[in-house]
């Protein structure tokens, strides 16, 4: 049976180094929690240099240019309606309006990649502890009858933990 | 219609090839004596408001045909010149472009329309007009009994918020049209058609036709060297043309 | 003067929860005078111009727009603060924007938010106002999208769309110290607002992307969308408004006015909220900074707008600028050169520009310049076009001043409302400032 042990870390280095040393102990189920962002954690965490999220903003914005501007060609064709002897299909105003489409097309699409990605909203019961989004950064170790919850345990005693406590299941 | 020749239709500027019509007018300033009886009648023709002194101090009065009036010189030596304006119907109307939602567009008779139904009163057209032709309901006016029982029943009449402006009196040319069609004819003959302003001037300076005719009486005086339109700079292509007053001294001034 | 105590983590959580969860009489108070003043003075006289007809303003034959639009460009140019601040110094990751840039976002949303009311209150027939959307309908009509009043639609809705999604969701963490702050209703509804945030390091990592993009995104928006605002007036041909040099001038004039309104609301949240500690005269001294730099690029403008009319030799041009600044709105002009251009010099003394007393009143007096600016624009230009018979004079009804000072009392609501559901300093991103707390002591 699962269950979970969290670390509460007061200062930032000791939280990454406990981390590092958890991982490179084979522990994987590691969730680690900052109230702050913070590049290395992320990196002990296994999040590259890039994010998925950028391919959702790169389809957003594409199909904002061209849906722009094939809205504003579609609707200046329904009925042809010339005016100030320009042409019917006009490209200035046509390439303003494909440019805002491609801006907001680009700014939701890049919204709903954030929620597909980060998995958010969760909906299932997941660890947390309310200090840790105050002043305290914590690791979340998930440990089941294959690992060792003592050896995890230690690890959190020594790297400087504040607190090491029991979360049970999730 | 291949796509091919429809793609090429919509990039041409103005969109149409030519005109069915092509409605102009002239108005010669040498036989104006600013009588204004061509804004009396436009305004019964049309069914224009009358919005009492209060608005007119108001500058709020609706005009589709004013008469600008020019003091030119001292007493003893004055001049007064008069210049009829109304809606020039310019082919690259500075008007038409920016109405958010097509109120008003270039139609197929070279007339600059204005679609009272459509129009939710932003008032972009107006300010763009650089002959300040267009006129806005800023109220909904009303007639005292019983001067509603001479509104002309072929002409809307307008709810606040609307803009309007003077239409070569659409109403009357489309009679025109339908009357010709009805005749199994294929166009409108030159005379056929006065709008009501032309109708009334009793100097005939105002002469309006079809300058796609070259028989049209409007086609020759088109042609007459005294011509000139109204801020031709701004190159809006105006459909209506001035004659040059002529002066006693034999110089002309606009 | 006491050494500046850097505050704890924890300190940051309570000062900045603080103000959201406890409320005072003195804040109930604001908020019933400015809601009763933006329905007294703005939707009554609103209503009343519904119900008459657009002619309760004070527009005219010579004059079609009026302070109703040029007040909409003034909220519009007030926006561009949060982005500025909060997009802008994102990318080049100043620090010290920090503290300010949640309060910034909230005056850009609830800028757009009282423009879009002007657009309503503007046309003639507002009960139709839907018709400028490009959605199918019954007609089988679609808007003219070669109209500059167009762009100015699809940009203000993005802008409106992009703004509430880049507060909201640079917010997110901070929502989760509420939730995790209160009890109750508040709790359960904070759950929602914050999609359950933990901080890890996924989220945070998806989170940083997402905001970088949002604010790359928004950028070149809020430029698009105060040089689109200015073509309402560049692509109409009459005289003193058909000038290339309108999409720039309005631009920097939008951040001009926009940074002096954030300053002014700095210095109000600073004084209601006790967020001494947290807004500084860091913030003070590189807001002046900006300040000073935009002035003088918006006086380099006016400048030069003078010359190039006078240069062109075009009598219409000639005519309307001396309209502008001798006619009956001259004092008008001079008193908007004097509080854009002159005052501001004063920045240029570190003294006046470290002074939170002083900047108000600057950044006050800048903005009732640029309302002026706005106003001038709009009102000395058209009674001067091409026809001399055509020449007129505008001034605003009561009802036009009436719903002008009703819009600053929704601006106000809406922040007032903003201070009590959103922090209003941003939680994480100061924390990220305070460097020591980080490393063990050693």
């Amino acid at each position: 049976m699962a269950s979970n042990i969290l670390g509460l870390f007061r200062y930032e280095e000791d939280f990454i180094d406990a981390a590092e040393r958890l991982k490179s102990a084979g522990y994987d189920e590691l969730t680690l929690m900052s109230p702050i962002p913070l590049h290395d954690a992320e990196k002990v965490a296994g999040l590259g240099k890039s994010s998925p999220v950028r391919r959702f903003s790169l389809a957003g914005a594409l199909l904002g240019a061209f849906g722009g501007f094939a809205l504003a060609t579609f609707s200046a064709t329904v009925f042809l309606l010339p005016t100030g002897g320009r042409s019917i299909i006009t490209f200035p105003p046509f390439l303003v309006i494909a440019y805002e489409m491609t801006i907001l097309l680009g700014v939701l699409f890049t919204l709903l990649g954030f929620h597909v990605v980060s998995g958010l909203p969760a909906w299932r019961d997941v660890p947390y502890v309310e200090d840790t989004n105050v002043d305290r950064f914590s690791v979340v170790v998930e440990v089941d009858e294959k690992s060792d919850p003592e050896a995890a345990r230690r690890i959190l005693d020594e790297g400087g933990a504040d607190e090491v406590r029991d979360l049970g299941e999730y | 219609m291949s796509t091919a020749n429809t793609l090429r239709d919509y990039l041409k500027p103005g969109y149409y090839d030519e005109f069915d019509y092509h409605w102009a007018m002239t108005i010669d300033l040498d036989r104006c004596t600013g009588c204004s009886a061509c804004v009396v009648a436009c305004q019964a023709e049309n069914n224009l408001p009358i919005v009492g002194e209060k608005r007119f101090s108001e500058r709020r009065e609706i005009k589709w045909l004013r008469i600008e009036r020019y003091w030119q010189g001292e007493y003893p030596d004055i001049k007064l010149r008069f210049l009829p304006m109304l809606c020039q119907h310019c082919d690259q109307a500075p008007c038409e472009t920016p109405c958010p939602v097509a109120a008003t567009y270039h139609n197929q008779d070279g007339l600059n329309t204005q679609i009272y139904n459509r129009c939710i009163g932003t008032r972009t057209c107006a300010v763009y007009c650089p002959y300040e032709v267009r006129s806005f309901n800023w109220f909904t006016y009303t007639w005292d009994e019983p001067l509603e029982q001479q509104l002309n029943p072929d002409v809307t009449v307008r709810e606040k918020g609307v803009m309007e402006k003077c239409t070569f009196c659409i109403q009357r040319i489309r009679i025109a049209k339908d009357k010709a069609k009805d005749d199994d004819r294929r166009r409108v003959r030159d005379g056929e058609v006065t709008p009501a302003c032309v109708q009334s001037c009793p100097t005939e300076a105002m002469v309006f036709g079809d300058s796609k005719d070259p028989d049209s009486k409007v086609s020759q005086m088109l042609n007459n060297p005294r011509g000139f339109k109204v801020l031709e700079d701004l190159n809006t292509l105006p459909s209506v043309v001035y004659l040059q007053k002529v002066e006693e001294q034999g110089h002309g001034h606009g | 003067m006491a050494e500046y105590q850097e505050p704890t983590y924890a300190e940051v959580n309570r000062d900045v929860l603080r103000t959201m969860l406890v409320t005072g009489p003195k804040y109930w108070t604001a908020l019933g005078i400015s809601m009763t003043v933006a329905v007294v003075c703005f939707f009554g006289p609103w209503f009343y111009q519904i119900h008459v007809g657009v002619g309760a303003a004070g527009m005219n034959r010579s004059a079609f727009w009026g302070t109703y639009l040029s007040n909409f460009i003034f909220w519009i140019g007030l926006s561009h603060s949060g982005t500025l601040l909060s997009a802008v110094l994102h990318i080049t990751q100043s620090s010290w924007r920090k503290a300010i840039y949640r309060s910034a976002e909230a005056m850009t949303l609830f800028s757009l938010v009282t423009a879009a009311f002007f657009v309503m209150v503007h046309v003639g027939r507002v009960w139709f106002v839907h018709w400028n959307f490009p959605v199918p309908n019954q007609m089988g009509l679609w808007p003219n999208f070669r109209s500059p009043l167009m762009f100015d639609v699809m940009a203000v809705t993005t802008y409106l769309t992009a703004s509430s999604i880049f507060i909201y969701m640079g917010s997110v963490p901070d929502f989760a110290a509420v939730r995790d702050a209160s009890t109750g209703m508040r709790r359960r509804l904070y759950t929602i607002f914050s999609f359950g945030w933990r901080g890890t390091q996924k989220e945070w990592h998806t989170l940083g992307w997402a905001y970088t993009f949002f604010a790359v995104f928004v950028i070149p928006l809020a430029v698009s969308v105060h040089s689109i605002v200015s073509w309402d007036f560049a692509m109409s041909i009459v005289p003193s408004l058909h000038q290339t040099i309108f999409a720039p001038y309005f631009v920097c004039g939008a951040i001009y006015s926009g940074t002096a309104g954030i300053v002014s609301v700095m210095f109000l949240l600073r004084k209601f909220l006790g967020l001494e500690r947290y807004i500084r005269e860091i913030h003070l001294d590189n807001l002046g900074k900006l300040l000073i730099t935009l002035s003088l690029i918006w006086t380099y403008i006016n400048i030069m707008e003078v010359f190039t009319g006078w240069f062109s030799g075009s009598s219409f041009e000639y005519e309307a600028m001396k309209f502008r600044m001798f006619g009956f709105y001259g004092p008008l002009y001079w008193e908007m050169l004097l509080f854009c251009a002159l005052v501001p010099l004063l920045m240029l003394f570190g003294k006046i520009r470290k002074n939170w007393r002083y900047m108000f009143i600057i950044s006050i007096l800048i903005n009732i310049g640029m309302l002026t600016e706005r106003f001038l624009i709009v009102a000395t230009s058209q009674p001067r076009k091409f026809l001399p018979d055509a020449f007129g004079f505008y001034f605003p009804s009561p009802v036009e001043i009436s719903i002008t000072v009703g819009s600053f009392a929704i601006f106000t609501t809406l922040f007032l409302v903003f201070v009590k559901w959103v922090p209003c300093v941003s939680i994480y991103e100061v924390k990220e400032t305070l460097q020591p707390l980080r490393k063990r002591a050693t």
